[in-house]
């Protein structure tokens, strides 16, 4: 009969994990160059058109976003509204106040476009009227956002 | 009996999971890029009486897109994918400056000599009024024209009536993927022609202009003139 020897124990080695850092840097480099900052908390559903024309932006930072949307909360109603940074707005005159109190000190309002990041369903009459706002006061660059296909 | 050792567990390929799940990440996940369609909004001139100029029905191109999200152009209705092909008319019909439609706007050559001149009654009413960003701008205007002769093989090119306009329409409740979509193919038409200007006046491609060097302002200043994108929106009405 065969022998068992219980005596010999294969002692089983420490795995290996040298290389652990390595992935996790990998992944962390991964995520932070492919995702980008969330702007704002949006308050309203967007569900941006699409459009093949539509150019990549550039120096977002010199950029104002401009959402409108559906409310995402039923409080605020069903009717498009209107948010800037981390607010709904009732009145469409609170644009220009926004817009002019945005604009970095030794920039002209007319060199920072405006970004109307607008749901596809909203009516035309809502992003007139925003558009008038910022025509008021000479914030004539406007940036319509749109995903991009070929 | 010997002690087998057991050696080290082989780590090798823990690179290779590494870069499979790279791999599957890129592959799986989609990059968020804001992009978006630019356009500048006419300025606001209440101050200024506008002088009543007489617009000639062919150099209007109407596209009304209504409620209910129907588009029609010149008081007919039509399809999203027909438009296309009825922009590229209005642009090219007549640019060989002879009238092969009567109904879209016409061309006008421009020559070496005819700048000149303009740009000679400029420079003479500049000198009474030296400030007048109006003259100015107009100057500076002939000026590109007069280079835009000079790149020509035939020193000279038809341009486009200066009064020629797209009007766009909306109602109320238009929806705003319509009003992007119309105004997508208003800029693949403007994208198309200035691409094909470019091959003709062997300039690089027009996506490669660099607007930060000035051989690249001077080129786009030209194309602005040979295919120019005069889009007005007219006013909803609350």
């Amino acid at each position: 009969m065969g022998r068992f020897n219980q005596s010999k124990q294969k002692s089983i080695p420490a795995v290996n994990t040298s290389a652990l850092p390595d992935i996790i840097f990998m992944l962390l480099f991964f995520f932070m160059v492919a995702t980008t900052m969330k702007e704002v908390n949006l308050q309203v559903d967007i569900e941006k058109p699409t459009a093949d024309q539509a150019v990549a932006l550039e120096d977002k930072d010199n950029i104002d976003f401009l959402y409108i949307g559906f409310p995402t909360n039923a409080e605020h109603g069903t009717e498009p509204r209107i948010q800037l940074d981390d607010m709904l707005i009732n009145d469409y005159h609170a644009i220009q106040e926004w817009k002019r109190s945005s604009i970095p000190q030794g920039r002209s309002i007319l060199e920072v476009p405006t970004s109307f990041k607008v749901h596809k369903d909203v009516g035309m009459r809502t992003v007139s009227l925003a558009k008038e706002e910022l025509r008021e006061i000479d914030a004539l660059k406007i940036i319509y956002s749109a995903d991009k296909t070929e | 009996m010997a002690r087998r050792e057991v050696g080290e567990i082989n780590a090798g390929s823990m690179a290779d999971i590494a870069f499979l799940l790279l791999i599957f990440f890129l592959v799986t996940t989609t990059m968020e890029v804001d992009a978006g369609i630019g356009r500048t909004l006419p300025l606001k001139r209440d101050n200024v009486e506008q002088e009543p100029i007489d617009i000639r029905e062919r150099d209007i191109l109407e596209i009304l897109a209504n409620s209910n999200d129907q588009l029609m152009v010149e008081g007919k209705f039509i399809e999203l994918d027909e438009l296309e092909e009825i922009v590229v008319d209005f642009y090219t019909a007549n640019s060989k400056g002879n009238e092969t439609d009567p109904t879209m706007p016409t061309y006008e050559l421009r020559t070496v000599s005819s700048c000149q001149v303009q740009i000679a009654n400029l420079q003479t009413l500049l000198e009474s009024d030296p400030d007048n960003a109006d003259l100015n701008r107009e100057k500076e205007k002939w000026e590109t024209k007069l280079a835009l002769c000079e790149e020509m093989p035939t020193k000279a090119y038809y341009e486009i009536s200066k009064m020629s306009i797209i009007q766009l329409k909306n109602q109320a409740n238009t929806s705003y993927g319509l009003y992007l979509e119309v105004q997508n193919i208003l800029k693949k038409v403007v994208n198309d022609l200035r691409v094909k200007k470019c091959e003709e006046l062997g300039w690089e491609d027009y996506y490669e202009l660099d607007d930060k060097t000035i051989d690249g302002q001077e080129k786009i200043a030209m194309l602005r003139i040979l295919v120019p994108e005069r889009i007005v929106e007219a006013r909803i009405d609350r």
